[in-house]
């Protein structure tokens, strides 16, 4: 089975922490890289490190880019690679969106794993208060 | 179609890595598992971990398990089993 691919890609160290934090839940991923873009580095240097990271984690199907924030510069840079129809991305990337990833178990095409990854990360947040103790909730409002 | 009820044990309940070893688990047999969480009727597919995730099961939960498919006897032995052992960190 050919898995799409995905690649991490946030401000800081988040998109290297979210992947090993993924790796202790599921295990190892090899379909999935992760690139930290420093607040300094510059623009053609995190591209390349992008385009890298596509190349490795590519089986062909297709490659999910997940990025922490809309507008910042790990979305800008992704967004280049936004020509090759072989490259979706998705926003706001939170660890159920990872998991989501990581755990394909039947062969998806791009769109449709695009499509599962972003209602995924939408649907995993909680006011956990709401789902731990709705009895509280209705007598405090 | 077999069903039976098993309580978390351990004391982290059912957290992501827990979720994580019953997911590998189940997702080696043929059969449909389900986990209905018998408090609040909360539903989870045992072969995904978002969806296990979501039961928000601590210590003290009861879950009821619902198997069926041709290896149910032997999935249903197993997932008794890892939830009596309490993920293997009692």
């Amino acid at each position: 089975m050919k898995k799409i691919g995905g690649v991490i890609i946030s401000h800081g160290q988040v998109a290297n922490e979210l992947v090993a934090a993924a790796e202790t839940v599921v295990g190892e991923l090899k379909h999935i890289a992760a690139v930290s873009i420093g607040w300094h580095d510059d623009v053609e240097t995190a591209k390349n490190e992008v385009a890298r990271a596509i190349k490795k984690v590519s089986e062909g199907n297709g490659v999910l880019l997940l990025t922490d924030m809309f507008g910042g510069t790990p979305t800008n840079i992704s967004a280049m690679f936004l020509e090759h129809n072989d490259v979706e991305i998705i926003t706001g990337v939170n660890l159920p969106m990872v998991i989501k990833i990581a755990s394909q178990n039947k062969e998806m095409t791009l769109s449709e794993m695009a499509q599962a990854v972003e209602s995924q990360g939408k649907q995993s947040i909680y006011r956990a208060s709401e789902l731990l103790m709705p009895q509280k909730l209705k007598k405090d409002a | 179609m077999l069903k039976g009820n098993v309580t978390i044990i351990n004391r982290l309940g059912l957290h992501a890595r827990a979720a994580a070893q019953l997911v590998r688990l189940a997702s080696g047999f043929q059969s449909k598992i389900k986990l209905i969480r018998t408090d609040n009727a909360v539903i989870a597919d045992a072969k995904s971990i978002l969806s296990v995730l979501t039961l928000a099961a601590s210590k003290g939960v009861e879950l009821e398990i619902e198997i069926e498919g041709e290896d149910e006897r032997s999935a249903f032995e197993a997932v008794q089993e890892i939830f009596k052992n309490g993920f293997g960190e009692l």
